[in-house]
C-alpha cells in the first residue's frame, strides 16, 4: 500500500526517495511524504501530489487485470539487472524505479533473466521489420526474452515475433499498465501479458508523456543484457535507449542499413562512432551479449527442453571414432530406445551428432 | 407384337447401374438388332445367344427382334448381358413365367452350347442390384462364391442355359452359395524374420499405426523390401464393408482367385518399376480398367526402386493420393475407382549402390539428380523419410526382433486412439489430418512445438517438413498410449525427417 502510494507520488525515477525508503523502509516514507516531513529537495519532488492517495484503488485495478506491484521486498524484484543505477551520477532521473507494476503471471526475475532489448524508430522500413522479426524470433526461439517499448515499428515488430513463436518478451511502458500506448497496439499488449509481462514503473493512471519516455527508455535498457537498435533515424528515442544502456554496462548492437536509408542513419553512426557493435543475426547477438561459450555446449538442448541428462547420456555413449546403432546406443547408455530416439534428432540438429548409412557417430 | 423385358447390371469401374433390357419381336425378315450403346463384345451377343438358345433345345423367334438396352445413352460393355438378353427375347415370345424374371437380376455371358460363363465384376453388379432392391441375382455357378460374399440379397447359380430357364419356368431350383469355407489365409511373412534394422522396424510400425507414407532408402540388401512385404501384416484386417470395397475392385480387374474370393487382409501390390501410368492409376481403351493403385485400395502400393521409375508415372500418383481415388475418362466413358493405399517407396541412395555408402563411384551430379525427381509435390505427401543402415556388426544378427502380431496389437491400439480422436472430423488416421488442422486446431504446448521451430528456423525442415513432423508426432504419441505429444514425440518424429537437402 506504502509503495503504491509512493509510486503514485513521485512518478517516476526518484534516487532520493529510493534512498530514503531503504534506510527508513515504505512506511515511514509514505508518512513523511504524507505530511511534507521531508528534505526540500525530496519535498519539491513530492509536495504537488502528496495529498492523491488512490494506492487501494490502483493496487485493486491492476489486480482486477490481473497484475501486481512488483517491490523490491518481493523476491521477484530483478535486483541484479538494476544494480548498475547504483554506479550512476546520483542526479534527478538516473535512479533505479520505485516499483514496478506489472501485467502477467511469471516473476520478473525469470523473464529478465535472459533477455535481449530490440529498440528501433516507429517508422521502420520494410528492411527494419524484417530484419527485427529474424532476430527477435530467432532469439525467441532460443528461449531468450524480448524486451521493448511496445511501440509502432521495430519495437511492435519484435513483440510480435516473438509471441508468433511462442516465445516470451515483456514491453515496458511509459504510462499506467491499465492504458495500451499506442491504442492501436491494445490487442498485442493484452497477448504480451499473457506471454510474458507489460510492465510500467508508473502507477495506474498515468498517461505517457515525452520525458516518461526517456524513462522508460532505462528500464527497456536495464531489464536485459544487451540492447540491439535495429533501425534508428538522426534523433531517436532506440539512440536514447542506447546511451542508457551504455551509462550501464550493457553491450549495445546495431543492425546497420543501407546509407541513404534516412531511418538507418543512426544505427551507421552509432556503428561508425564505435558506440555500438555491428550485429546482422540473432547469432552475433548472443555473441555479443550472451554468457561466453554459449554458442557451443550443450546448452542449447537443455534450452529446448528437459531431455538434458539423456541427450548427454547418449551423446557420452558415442565412441569417437565410428558409429554406432540406436539399440547399441540403448544399451551403452542405459537410456531407453525411445528415449534415444527422441534425443538423438535433437543432437543431430544441433551438431553434435552426424548419422550415415553406418548408423550415428560424433561431430564434435 | 410381343414384349419381353429382362435386367442385368451395367458396371462402370466399380459403380454398377441397373440396366433393363427389353425384347421386342415384331414383323419383319428373322433379324436381330441391338440398341443402346453396345460395344463389341455386346455386339456379337447377337450370334451367340441365338446359338445358345437353338443348342439349349429351345426355339428363337422367327422373326425380327429388336433388343434394347436402357438407360439407352450408357455405354454398355461386355458378355455380361447376355443371359438377361436370351431372358427378355424368351419372355417376349412367352415362353417363360413372367413371375420370377420380374424380380431377378440376370448376370452371365453365354457359350454358344449354352453353358453360363463367369465375367469380371460380378461383385460389383450383385452389390448394385441389392442395393437397387433387387430380391435375386442369378450369375454363372462359378461367380457363385464371389456373389455370395453380399448379404440381404439371394444369390442363386445356374450351370448352363437350360437350368436357368427351367428356374424361370418354376420347374426347378438353382444352386445356392455354400456357406464360406475358405482355404485358410496365407502366411505372411513375418516381421521377426527381419535382421537388425530395430530403427526400420520401428518406421513400419509407425508408418502402420499413422498410415503414413514411407521412404526407405538404402543400400541394396539391406531388406528394404522384405521390410515392406511385411507391412500389410501389420496392419489391421479390413472390416467388413472394405474387404468389399477391395474386392469389387479385384473382381473387375478379374484377378479374384476362385477358391478364395474375399480380400479380407490389406492386399500387397508391388508394381514393377517399368510400369506405365496406364499400369499404376488404370487405363486401357473402351473403358479404364482399374490400375495398380486401385488394387492396393485399403492396402499397401510398394514401389521399389522408385527412383528408376519414369517422373511422368510418379507424377500421375499426385492426384490418388490426394482424392483417395482415380477418374479415368476413356471412350465409353469414366471410370471411378477407389485408391486411398498406402505409399511405399524404396531406392538406392544411388545408381552405383555399393554395399557401403562409401565405396560409391558415381558422379556427385548423377547422385544429385538420382533421387531428385522424386522431391516436389509427391514427396510432400510422403510423412516418413527413413535411411536403412546397413547392418554394420555381427552384434544384433542372432537378435529376434517382436513378431508382427505383437506390433499388429499396438498399431491397432494405436489406431483406435487416433480413430476416436478425429472422428468429429472425418479423418480416420493421423496421415489424413490436414496441416492447417495439426497447427490451429491441435496446436501443441510450446514446448513441445520448441523443437520443430528450432529445426524450421534453422532450416533443416521445410514448413510443410514440419506439418509432416507434427502429424508423425501424434502418431509416436500414440503409439506410446499418450493423450498428446510432448517434446520427445516431436523430436523422434523429426527424425523421420528429409535428410537430403542438408
Amino acid at each position: 500500500m506504502a509503495w503504491a502510494y509512493l509510486s503514485k507520488v513521485v512518478q517516476g525515477p526518484c534516487p532520493a526517495l529510493s534512498r530514503l525508503v531503504e534506510k527508513v523502509g515504505p512506511e515511514e516514507a509514505a508518512r513523511a511524504v504524507r505530511e511534507r516531513d521531508l528534505s526540500e529537495m525530496l519535498g519539491e519532488r513530492t509536495v504537488a501530489r502528496a495529498h492523491v492517495d488512490t494506492a487501494a484503488h490502483d493496487l485493486e485495478l491492476v489486480a482486477g487485470m490481473g497484475g501486481r506491484l512488483v517491490t523490491p521486498d518481493d523476491d521477484e524484484w530483478p535486483q541484479w539487472r538494476l544494480l548498475g543505477f547504483g554506479n550512476l551520477s546520483r542526479s534527478r532521473d538516473e535512479g533505479p524505479p520505485l516499483a514496478l507494476w506489472v501485467l502477467g503471471s511469471r516473476p520478473v526475475t525469470e523473464l529478465t533473466d535472459r533477455a535481449i532489448s530490440i529498440v528501433g524508430t516507429r517508422a521502420a522500413s520494410g528492411y527494419g521489420e524484417h530484419v527485427t522479426a529474424e532476430i527477435s524470433g530467432d532469439l525467441a526461439v532460443d528461449g531468450w526474452t524480448i524486451v521493448s517499448g511496445a511501440a509502432f515499428g521495430v519495437d511492435g515488430a519484435a513483440h510480435r515475433a516473438a509471441l508468433g513463436v511462442g516465445g516470451l518478451t515483456v514491453a515496458v511502458l511509459a504510462c499506467g499498465v491499465d492504458r495500451a500506448y499506442p491504442a492501436g497496439h491494445a490487442r498485442m499488449l493484452r497477448q504480451i501479458a499473457q506471454n510474458g509481462a507489460v510492465i510500467s514503473e508508473y502507477a495506474p493512471g498515468t498517461t505517457p508523456a515525452k520525458h516518461r519516455f526517456l524513462a522508460r527508455n532505462r528500464l527497456v535498457a536495464s531489464l536485459s543484457d544487451g540492447v540491439v537498435v535495429v533501425e534508428a533515424g538522426w534523433r531517436s528515442g532506440a539512440r536514447n535507449t542506447a546511451s542508457w544502456a551504455r551509462k550501464l554496462g550493457r553491450p549495445v548492437m546495431a543492425v546497420p542499413g543501407p546509407v541513404t536509408s534516412a531511418s538507418s542513419t543512426g544505427c551507421n553512426r552509432m556503428i561508425r562512432e564505435g558506440e555500438a557493435r555491428l550485429v546482422a543475426n540473432a547469432g552475433d547477438v548472443v555473441e555479443e551479449a550472451g554468457p561466453i561459450g554459449l554458442r557451443e555446449g550443450l546448452d542449447v538442448v537443455r534450452d529446448l527442453d528437459a531431455l538434458s541428462g539423456d541427450a548427454l547420456l547418449v551423446y557420452e555413449a558415442l565412441p569417437a571414432v565410428g558409429a554406432r546403432g540406436v539399440r547399441e546406443l540403448s544399451e551403452l547408455s542405459g537410456v531407453a530406445v525411445e528415449q534415444v530416439r527422441a534425443v538423438l534428432p535433437l543432437l543431430e540438429m544441433e551438431g553434435f551428432v552426424g548419422s550415415d548409412d553406418t548408423g550415428w557417430s560424433r561431430q564434435k | 407384337m410381343a414384349l419381353g423385358r429382362a435386367h442385368s447390371v451395367a458396371v462402370t469401374g466399380v459403380d454398377g447401374q441397373l440396366v433393363e433390357i427389353e425384347a421386342d419381336i415384331g414383323r419383319g425378315l428373322p433379324a436381330v438388332h441391338l440398341v443402346g450403346l453396345p460395344d463389341t463384345a455386346l455386339q456379337e451377343a447377337r450370334d451367340r445367344i441365338r446359338a445358345a438358345v437353338a443348342n439349349s433345345g429351345e426355339e428363337w423367334p422367327d422373326s425380327k427382334v429388336i433388343l434394347a438396352l436402357s438407360p439407352a445413352t450408357l455405354p454398355k460393355v461386355g458378355s455380361v448381358y447376355d443371359l438377361a438378353l436370351v431372358a427378355a427375347v424368351l419372355d417376349a415370345a412367352k415362353q417363360v413365367k413372367r413371375q420370377r424374371l420380374r424380380e431377378t437380376v440376370l448376370l452371365g455371358e453365354l457359350a454358344l452350347d449354352g453353358r453360363l460363363r463367369s465375367v469380371r465384376g460380378i461383385l460389383p453388379a450383385v452389390l448394385a442390384a441389392k442395393n437397387a432392391g433387387w430380391a435375386t441375382v442369378v450369375v454363372p455357378v462359378q461367380s457363385l462364391p464371389e456373389a455370395g460374399l453380399v448379404g440381404g440379397v439371394e444369390v442363386l447359380g445356374a450351370h448352363d442355359l437350360r437350368a436357368a430357364i427351367a428356374w424361370l419356368r418354376e420347374e426347378r431350383d438353382l444352386e445356392y452359395p455354400e456357406p464360406a469355407q475358405w482355404v485358410a489365409q496365407p502366411v505372411r511373412a513375418d516381421l521377426s524374420e527381419v535382421v537388425g534394422q530395430v530403427e526400420a522396424r520401428w518406421a513400419i510400425e509407425v508408418a502402420a499405426a499413422g498410415a503414413h507414407h514411407l521412404m526407405l532408402t538404402g543400400p541394396p540388401g539391406v531388406g528394404k523390401t522384405m521390410l515392406a512385404q511385411r507391412l500389410p501384416g501389420v496392419l489391421p484386417p479390413l472390416t467388413e464393408s472394405e474387404s468389399l470395397e477391395v474386392t469389387a475392385i479385384h473382381s473387375v480387374a478379374g484377378l479374384l482367385p476362385p477358391e478364395r474370393p474375399l480380400i479380407d487382409v490389406p492386399p500387397f501390390i508391388a508394381p514393377h518399376h517399368t510400369a506405365s501410368v496406364s499400369a499404376l492409376v488404370g487405363g486401357g481403351s473402351g473403358v479404364a480398367k482399374p490400375g495398380a493403385v486401385s488394387r492396393a485400395h485399403r492396402g499397401v502400393l510398394f514401389l521399389d526402386e522408385c527412383a528408376e521409375i519414369g517422373t511422368k508415372v510418379l507424377e500421375a500418383l499426385r492426384t490418388p493420393l490426394e482424392d483417395g481415388e482415380v477418374r479415368i475418362a476413356r471412350r465409353d466413358g469414366v471410370a471411378r475407382y477407389p485408391a486411398r493405399f498406402q505409399l511405399i517407396l524404396a531406392a538406392n541412395p544411388c545408381p552405383c549402390a555399393p554395399a557401403r555408402e562409401a565405396d560409391c563411384v558415381c558422379a556427385p551430379t548423377a547422385r544429385r539428380r538420382y533421387l531428385g525427381k522424386l522431391s516436389g509435390p509427391l514427396m510432400d505427401r510422403v510423412d516418413l523419410r527413413v535411411r536403412m543402415q546397413a547392418v554394420a556388426t555381427g552384434a544384433f544378427i542372432d537378435d529376434v526382433g517382436e513378431s508382427t502380431e505383437d506390433v499388429r496389437q499396438r498399431v491397432a491400439e494405436a489406431r483406435a486412439a487416433a480413430g476416436e480422436r478425429w472422428s468429429d472430423y472425418g479423418w480416420r488416421t493421423n496421415a489424413e489430418v490436414p496441416g492447417p488442422a495439426l497447427r490451429q486446431k491441435f496446436r501443441l504446448a510450446r514446448p513441445a512445438l520448441a523443437p520443430v521451430e528450432r529445426a524450421l528456423r534453422k532450416g533443416l525442415i521445410t514448413a510443410r517438413g514440419a506439418d509432416r513432423a507434427l502429424r508423425v508426432a501424434w502418431t509416436v504419441s500414440d503409439l506410446a498410449g499418450l493423450d498428446m505429444p510432448g517434446p520427445e514425440q516431436v523430436v523422434t518424429a523429426l527424425g523421420f525427417r528429409d535428410r537430403s537437402f542438408q
